[in-house]
């Protein structure tokens, strides 16, 4: 893992060191013209033309010792900046991975189980909805609909009245994962207010989402019944709801489990499409912001975060791989 | 004597993307209660599917499309049987794995692979005696109940006992009901009227829907802590599968009940799907080459094993393979298929001494014989594409004999001696 890891930040410096110095110089210039001998010493000062490992040095001691430099377009160090998105993101993909998954194993379950059935082709056409719409499109239609026509679910990530509450000194932020902290805070109206802004980006990433776990769902769910167990299983008596929850399912999961930890960390990279729309302050945002506006040390910091994220994920996938699998708690 | 089981006239298809598969071609065998009956031949000639559609598990997208498959389980219906081709599929899961069990070819893929031994050999249990289980933990809870000191856990356990008694309560009833329905239905059997078709399907239907479990227990065993009740209930069963493994000869059976079928060898994993497949002393026991794929001295166990079996537990045992030898060591009676077809049936002694059929002639001079000085004959030609099996007996194209009627119609199978059948135009 640590390996994973070190390998992550050579790639991060690797990028970093793709752009040439001059640009780079231009991170630390406040003015708007200067000569080129000011951005020379600027080089020279900050050492941007040393040889690669020097600087590779350099740039992790300071990573370890938490330092990730300054973001502009948070207007604040990169630490600070990730500390107000990222909650953010965190709640929404908190909300929605578990139903995502939920809602793609239930369908796809109903997909093997009625295979070719009218119930198989009607989870096929919700697949294909999720998997052919363009984000932004789906995002407005619900915008649309929701806000537009019916005035429920307005975007954001809470209302105004909720903002003055959320930013006065008694409301204690604990988590900075909104929904959570009202509760802590015992603000209950804050608490829906938090979730009456998370129900449509939720649906959204529902819909497009589901569908790759429901596919895969289904045809490992397929695969597992048509395998001798099952034979055995019916031979012994069980009965269907047994033979689905007990026999099959299990060993259905398995794939999907792997899917499921990449979905779930792909998420916290951030929704830019989905951020955007709902107009959520989430990680996402932000660096569609950075890259935009050549924000170096907020996207190297959020590379280097997705990259641990994945990593960690890997773990956890392994460690609940072998609650479910047998096979390779032993090995 | 008493029969057991008997098919009459099956046809079993399988409607595959290249065309319907006729993978059995009218197979009537009868296995009298108490006899080893085999069922020979050659692979994909419908050994396996046959004895799947005797217990009606015959998977997608195959169908028993036609015939008659009659049960002579209970005195009453010693008369006439019972088809379970008209019965609903709750009937056949009582009958399944309670009455009629299989053991299967490969022994290693039988198994669950993420599942626990005890867990699979107590689901048989769980599924067929539930109502002795029951009792006995009852039986159990009361006597700590009664010697019990403790003053909380007391309550704990007379509060098991209660759920556990409505658990019982529940399936006492459903039991009944389940008799009432099949009582009927027995006598609507072989009515034609519109009416009693109308009865018997509604009937089904009823039967299919009723619930084993009550569904205050049900809602309590989703309850955080409160469901580990059920706990006591699984400890009762473990004490029966230990028995049952330590019976079938399985070594530190304490052990193996928390293991996964990977951590056994390929004889122990045999042993556990015999185990499951016992554990409700069955009336049949259907072996469907439960020893094709161990080493030599391990076939031998295992053969031993049923043998054994055979003697204490089990009235009859159905023993597929293709193995003469076996066939002639272990069976009574026999059935030699061929491409679908059931050619020959025959006391095992009349078969070796008499062969009628040519397909058996062929298969005998293909064994190899101790004393034989001769080369092992084959039979030429290869066995048939079952989407387009040719026409009248099977066996034409590859028979020395055949004559110009043999592609005609099917042959019948007529008794040819006492016990001996066969359908073959040479014997008409
Ligand atoms: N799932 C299926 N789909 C299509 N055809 C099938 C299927 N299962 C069996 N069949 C057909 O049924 C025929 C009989 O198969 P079966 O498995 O009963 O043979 P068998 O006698 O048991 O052979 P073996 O000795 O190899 O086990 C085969 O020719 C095969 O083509
Ligand atoms: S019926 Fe005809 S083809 Fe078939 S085995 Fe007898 S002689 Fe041969
Ligand atoms: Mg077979």
């Amino acid at each position: 893992m640590v390996v994973v890891l070190f390998g992550v930040s050579l790639f991060v410096f690797a990028i970093m060191m793709i752009i040439p110095p001059g640009r780079r110089a231009a991170i630390y210039v406040t003015q708007e013209k200067i000569t080129p001998d000011q951005m020379n010493a600027m080089i020279k000062k900050y050492g941007l033309d040393d040889p690669a490992p020097v600087q590779y040095v350099r740039w992790l001691k300071q990573i370890l010792s938490g330092n990730f430099g300054y973001s502009v377009t948070a207007s604040a160090p990169v630490i600070e900046g990730f500390k107000t998105y990222f909650p953010i993101t965190l709640e929404l993909v908190l909300y929605a991975t578990p139903l995502i998954i939920l809602v793609g194993i239930w369908l796809g379950t109903i997909g093997a189980v009625h295979k070719d059935k009218p119930l198989d082709h009607a989870t096929r056409v919700f697949a294909i909805i999720g998997y052919s719409l363009p984000t932004f499109w789906l995002g407005l239609i619900l915008l649309m609909i929701f806000y537009g026509y019916l005035g429920i679910f307005p975007p954001g990530y809470l209302s105004n009245k909720g903002k003055d509450i959320l930013f006065s000194p008694a409301f204690k932020r604990y988590t900075y994962i909104l929904t959570v902290d009202a509760v802590l805070n015992w603000r209950w109206n804050i608490f829906w207010d938090a979730l009456y802004h998370l129900a449509l980006p939720t649906i959204n990433l529902i819909l497009l989402n589901s569908a790759l776990i429901l596919r895969l769902m289904r045809s490992s769910m397929l695969e597992a019944l048509g395998q001798d167990y099952i034979r055995t299983a019916l031979a012994k008596g069980a009965d269907k709801r047994t033979i689905y929850n007990i026999h099959a399912r299990r060993n259905a999961m398995i794939p999907v489990i792997t899917i499921s930890g990449i979905l779930f960390a792909g998420l916290l990279g951030g929704m830019v499409i989905t951020e955007t729309i709902f107009a959520r302050d989430g990680i996402g945002l932000w660096m569609a912001r950075a890259a935009l506006q050549m924000d170096v040390p907020a996207i190297m910091f959020n590379v280097l975060f997705l990259g641990t994220v994945f990593v960690v994920f890997n773990l956890i996938v392994d460690v609940v791989y072998a609650y479910i699998d047998p096979r390779i708690r032993l090995a | 004597m008493q029969k057991l089981i008997e098919t009459r006239d099956i046809y079993t298809d399988f409607f595959t993307f290249e065309g319907v598969v006729k993978a059995l071609n009218g197979v009537s065998i009868i296995v009298n209660q108490g006899e080893t009956y085999g069922l020979v031949g050659e692979s994909g000639c419908g050994k396996s599917v046959t004895v799947r559609s005797i217990m009606r598990i015959v998977q997608s997208p195959g169908r028993i499309v036609d015939g008659k498959i009659l049960l002579f389980l209970s005195l009453e219906d010693k008369e006439q049987g019972i088809d379970i081709l008209k019965r609903s599929e709750a009937y056949m899961e009582s009958i399944r794995g309670n009455d009629i069990s299989m053991i299967f070819q490969e022994a290693s893929t039988s198994l669950n692979p993420v599942l626990s031994i005890g867990y699979q050999v107590a689901e048989s249990f769980l599924l067929h005696r539930l109502d002795e289980m029951l009792k006995e933990t009852i039986d159990t809870l009361k006597g700590e109940i009664e010697s019990g000191k403790f003053f909380i856990a007391g309550w704990w356990k007379k509060f098991q006992e209660f759920l556990f008694k409505a658990e019982l309560d529940g399936l006492e009833k459903y039991t009944e009901m389940v008799a009432g329905i099949d009582k009927r239905l027995y006598e609507l059997e072989d009515a034609a009227d519109k009416a009693s078709i109308d009865e018997r399907n509604h009937l089904n239907r009823k039967r299919d829907r009723l619930r084993k479990t009550v569904p205050v227990v049900q809602f309590v065993r989703h309850l955080p802590f409160i469901k580990h009740y059920g706990k006591k209930l699984h400890k009762t069963i473990r004490i029966h599968v230990v028995d049952l493994l330590k019976e079938l000869g399985v070594a530190n059976p304490h052990n193996v009940v928390d293991m996964y079928p990977h951590e056994l060898s390929g004889g122990m994993q045999q042993r556990i799907v015999i185990a499951i497949a016992l554990a409700c002393h069955p009336k049949l026991l259907i072996a469907d080459e439960p020893t094709s794929n161990l080493d030599v001295t391990i076939q031998a166990q295992i053969i031993d094993l049923i043998k054994i079996l055979k003697n204490t537990s089990i009235a009859s045992v159905l023993f597929i393979t293709h193995d003469l030898g076996l066939v002639a060591e272990m069976c009574d009676r026999v059935t030699v298929m061929y491409a679908g077809d059931a050619c020959e049936t025959a006391a095992v002694k009349d078969l070796f001494k008499e062969p009628l059929h040519p397909y058996t002639k062929g298969l005998l001079r293909s064994v190899p014989k101790l004393k034989a000085q001769k080369e092992l004959e084959s039979i030429p030609g290869t066995v048939p594409n079952l989407i387009h099996p040719p026409s009248g007996c099977r066996f034409h194209p590859r028979c020395p004999h055949a004559k110009d009627i043999c592609s005609g119609d099917k042959p019948p199978l007529i008794e040819y001696s006492e016990g001996h059948f066969i359908a073959c135009y040479l014997y008409i």
